[in-house]
């Protein structure tokens, strides 16, 4: 709102306002010289239910925006109504762990216009000058009083913001308590002790070092971003120990829990709940021991391919009426109050999104260090080819 | 225009699009391979071997390759001949093209396409199921190297068909009716006539299926559950996740060698078997 | 021997019956059938990516299958009469390249070309004229069409060379006895012998370049072909719309076979 001129003359306004007709000048920069872009933003905001909805014509941004994030993270009808609201499509290119992205973005021309990194890996981005930095001028539905510092902090490095919350959530296990005999599941522990024995063939771990190193971290009782080396040592005879009892090693795990091919497996959050919701026998657990705790954010890569079509994305997802379908959609708990406050009472209380105090106080966010500590990486990769 | 000059010019495409593709991008793996990793990720120039020093780290990766390469191969050429001698010598030659089109066909649709209708038909509600229905109960198919051996074939099994074919087709059938006339048995026919004239596209088949399957990548990823490790899994592994160029190179490097060597070895076997040199050396 | 045949292509197309079959799903989900419906195919041909990267996977196919042929034949013909070092150098080329794995390829060529184009950007620049914007390599079409073209040239070269080999070398020394020049006898002796094998190396040249994956995955830079677009969409859990696009792209090749079939079949019936 600062930005934008606070008185404009009559005959200024007539002016631009020709220009614009002629097509000399684009919609948004008659509304942002004008200021009735800032107008109806601050009344917007003011009159709840009436925010902007993307600021753009059809057309205008373009005819396409692609998206780089995690499985199963979004509500599909909320990309078509994007595309009905500014006539770009949304491309959806899916990963299963930061590395990566980082890896894609290092090689140069992902072609991506928006990702969703986790807040650890954003000063990396940083400092490898991948990440582009917001200006919140294009992002209206941004309000950042509005989201729990917790889980917004990691979006800004030195003062700059570069990222803003997506979703946050907790990295457990699902089980399908149908095959558990009744025994309680409550521990990391558990989880790999179980793998070995009555589940064998039966469990996944997510293809991503971050968890998969670290759940067998706390196996052990170690921090779950563990670089020091005796302690890697134990994760990975574990994990190696476990590995000939996996169903597979994948992030992409809701299809085989669905078709009762694999019984146990790392779990985020949503997809938690996701799961539980559709088949009740599938618990979500989070380990005693500790585990992650995590918040992923919407980004623009450098030199994102189509720029304004990135930021009306961004933007539209960040409006708390689309957020809070795709919190209802994909069950990962917003930071964003407005979005919370659309989101029904039970969910707001379920046990799945927003864990007991003492589980969620044993978490850890991920540390920026094992992104790119070299042993992890080669641990993780050991695992995979032993 | 001399004789001279006409070759120049007729091989001077190739040789230039060979070296800026082929022998560049070799050499910069090779030096490649001798860095190190840096810390971010991609490579620092250096001299070193600790990259060829840590090869033993995946040696899981090429034991799997070279084992699955190999019963690959075999098991797509036990399967592909009795076809391609069926469509070259048994079939009506009305429809000889529709057969051998219908068998060039799934290659046309994309090799992930189809690996992803085994990972249903394999999966828990697939054959296993199937199995279950008539009494054979817990059979685990997916995400098992039999299910990666059953993708490979399955993925190649064209490639194998077609060469051997061709050299069958080519295959005088008088031949044949003069070794019947002259009361050979069917199995000394085949023995003696059909299968060393084929040798061939036996050669050329098997060449194709175990070198795609060297490199193969894709099959093990989508059957194999990430279990399955191919060699061609580590080095996407090195270059998209962790992202050691360094490390990278030198295996790369390194499959290079062994497939060298082993085609290698390959040749002087085929050759000895008797196939004439310049019918082998297409490859 | 019949029986055996049909069970091979039972194995061959059941899959494919799979892929058919859940492309008329009524639900999203690829693995249970809830009822019939076309909506998939028309989401596929309104999706402009699918569209996109369909125009990109048949422009680098056509694009390579053709100067591979071309070259590869060129480099054939020219083969044919050299011996010596140049004839080795061009055999272990060939070898090479053809022996080489396509991913041991693809990520030789990203880090070799990312390389390349890390030295070449600055040059460019400081080449260019003031204040006019110098072009940047990067990683895209061109890549992705060069490192298709590379390998596929050497496929070509080696089915051409395989059809001169068993080719009569007597025709082409009549030829010449006769006083053809070596254009002529090329064009009326040696081009329609080994015409079929030409075209054979561009259909399979096409074939692979539409096929290929993992040669893409690391060269293509933003690009996106078919098999990179299915790929990531198998990743995000496949909807029908993935089975609906397998289907039409089988659909159309089994059609332009059916009609190359028909056509052939009828320049065989004209009377000579």
């Amino acid at each position: 709102m600062t930005k934008t001129p606070d008185n404009i003359s009559k005959k200024k306004f007539m002016e631009e306002f020709r220009r614009y007709q002629k097509g000399s000048v684009t919609r948004r920069h008659f509304l942002n010289v004008t200021g009735l872009g800032a107008a109806s933003a601050v009344l917007g905001s003011a009159v709840p239910g009436l925010r902007p909805s993307p600021a753009f014509a059809a057309g205008e941004i373009g005819d396409r925006v692609i998206l780089a994030t995690w499985p199963n993270y979004h509500d599909p009808a909320n990309f078509d109504a994007f595309t009905e609201a500014t006539g770009a499509h949304v491309q959806v290119n899916v990963f299963g762990s930061n590395e990566e992205m980082l890896a894609k973005l290092q090689a140069g021309g992902s072609g991506w216009d928006v990702y969703v990194p986790t807040n650890y890996t954003i000063t990396t981005y940083v400092s490898e000058d991948l990440i582009e930095p917001l200006d919140t001028a294009r992002l209206p539905n941004y309000d950042p009083s509005a989201f729990d510092p917790r889980y917004a902090e990691a979006g800004s490095v030195d003062g700059t913001l570069y990222a803003v919350p997506k979703n946050w959530g907790t990295t457990g296990y699902a089980v399908n308590t149908s095959h558990t005999d009744g025994k309680a599941m409550t521990s990391w522990k558990d989880f790999f002790d179980m793998t070995m024995d009555s589940f064998s063939g039966r469990t996944m771990v997510h293809d991503y070092q971050l968890t998969t190193i670290g759940n067998a971290l706390k196996y052990f009782g170690y921090s779950f971003n563990s670089v020091a080396e005796n302690e890697l040592a134990d994760a990975e005879k574990l994990l190696i120990d476990a590995k000939p009892h996996l169903f597979a090693i994948s992030s992409d795990y809701q299809p085989s829990m669905r078709n009762g091919d694999a019984w146990m497996t790392m779990c985020w959050t949503g997809d938690g709940k996701q799961l539980n919701t559709d088949m009740p026998e599938i618990a979500y657990v989070l380990g005693v021991e500790g585990g992650e705790l995590w918040s992923d954010y919407y980004a623009i890569p450098k030199g994102a391919p189509h720029m304004d079509a990135a930021y009306a994305l961004i933007n539209f997802l960040l409006d708390p009426e689309v957020n809070a379908k795709e919190v209802l959609a994909h069950g990962y708990p917003s930071a964003d109050a407005h979005t919370n406050k659309l989101l029904p009472e039970d969910l707001l209380n379920d046990p799945i999104l927003y864990p007991a105090a003492d589980l969620l106080n044993a978490l850890e966010f991920g540390a920026a260090v094992t992104l790119t500590d070299p042993n992890r990486a080669e641990l993780m990769a050991r695992f995979k080819s032993a | 225009m001399t004789r001279r000059t006409r070759t120049w010019l007729l091989l001077m495409p190739a040789g230039t699009w060979f070296l800026v593709m082929l022998l560049l991008p070799l050499t910069v793996v090779l030096v490649f391979s001798f860095g190190e990793r840096a810390p971010a990720g991609g490579v620092v120039p250096a001299f070193t071997f600790e990259q060829y020093a840590n090869l033993p780290a995946r040696w899981t990766a090429f034991k799997n390759t070279l084992t699955l390469a190999p019963v690959g191969t075999l098991a797509a050429l036990l399967i592909a001949y009795p076809l391609a001698y069926f469509l070259a010598v048994k079939v009506d030659p009305k429809w000889k093209t529709i057969l051998l089109v219908l068998v060039i066909v799934p290659f046309w649709t994309s090799i992930l396409i189809r690996s992803y209708a085994w990972i249903f038909l394999l999966g828990g509600r697939g054959l296993p199921a199937l199995l279950d229905w008539i009494g054979i109960e817990g059979v685990r198919l997916i995400n098992t190297p039999f299910a990666v051996l059953v993708g490979i074939i399955y993925g190649y099994l064209p490639l194998m068909v077609f060469p051997i074919f061709v050299s069958l087709d080519r295959l005088d059938k008088r031949l044949l009716e003069a070794a019947s006339d002259l009361g050979a048995t069917r199995w000394n026919t085949f023995r003696q006539i059909t299968l060393p004239l084929s040798i061939p596209g036996i050669a050329t088949g098997c060449m194709l299926v175990f070198i795609l399957l060297m490199g193969e990548f894709l099959i093990p990823a989508l059957l194999g559950g990430g279990k399955v490790f191919f060699v061609g899994n580590a080095l996407v592994d090195l270059f998209l996740q962790s992202r050691n160029w360094a490390y990278g190179s030198a295996v790369a490097v390194t499959l290079v060698i062994v497939m060298l060597i082993t085609v290698t070895i390959y040749m002087r076997l085929i050759n000895r078997l008797g196939a004439s040199r310049e019918d082998v050396s297409i490859m | 021997m019949r029986m055996y045949a049909t069970c091979v292509y039972l194995f061959l197309y059941i899959p494919i019956g799979v892929i058919a079959l859940f492309s008329f799903n009524a639900g999203r989900h690829a693995s249970q059938l809830q009822g019939f419906s076309t909506k998939w195919y028309g989401k596929a041909l309104g999706n402009p990516f699918v569209m996109d990267a369909l125009q990109t996977s048949l422009l680098v196919a056509f694009t390579s299958a053709l100067l591979a042929s071309l070259f590869g034949t060129m480099a054939a013909l020219a083969l044919q009469g050299v011996r010596g070092p140049v004839r080795t150098v061009f055999d272990m080329l060939i070898y090479v390249a053809v022996m080489i794995p396509g991913i041991v390829i693809g990520i030789a060529t990203l880090i070799g070309l990312v390389t390349l184009f890390d030295q070449l950007n600055p040059m460019l620049a400081a080449l260019w004229p003031e204040g006019a914007q110098a072009p940047r390599l990067s990683m895209g079409l061109g890549s992705l069409i060069a490192a298709h073209t590379m390998f596929l040239m050497a496929l070509v070269i080696i089915i051409v060379r395989a059809r001169l080999a068993g080719m009569d070398r007597a025709l082409t020394e009549a030829s010449s006895d006769l006083y053809a020049t070596p254009f002529g006898t090329f064009r009326q002796v040696t081009l329609p012998m080994i015409f079929p094998a030409v075209l054979a190396g561009f259909l399979l040249s096409f074939t692979f370049s539409f096929d290929d994956f993992i040669i893409a995955f690391f060269v293509a830079g933003s690009e996106t072909t078919l098999p990179i677009y299915v790929f990531s969409s198998i990743r995000r859990g496949v909807t029908p719309e993935i089975n609906a696009i397998g289907t039409m792209v089988l659909g159309v090749s089994l059609i332009l076979l059916v009609a190359a079939q028909v056509l052939l079949r009828r320049g065989e019936r004209k009377p000579k």
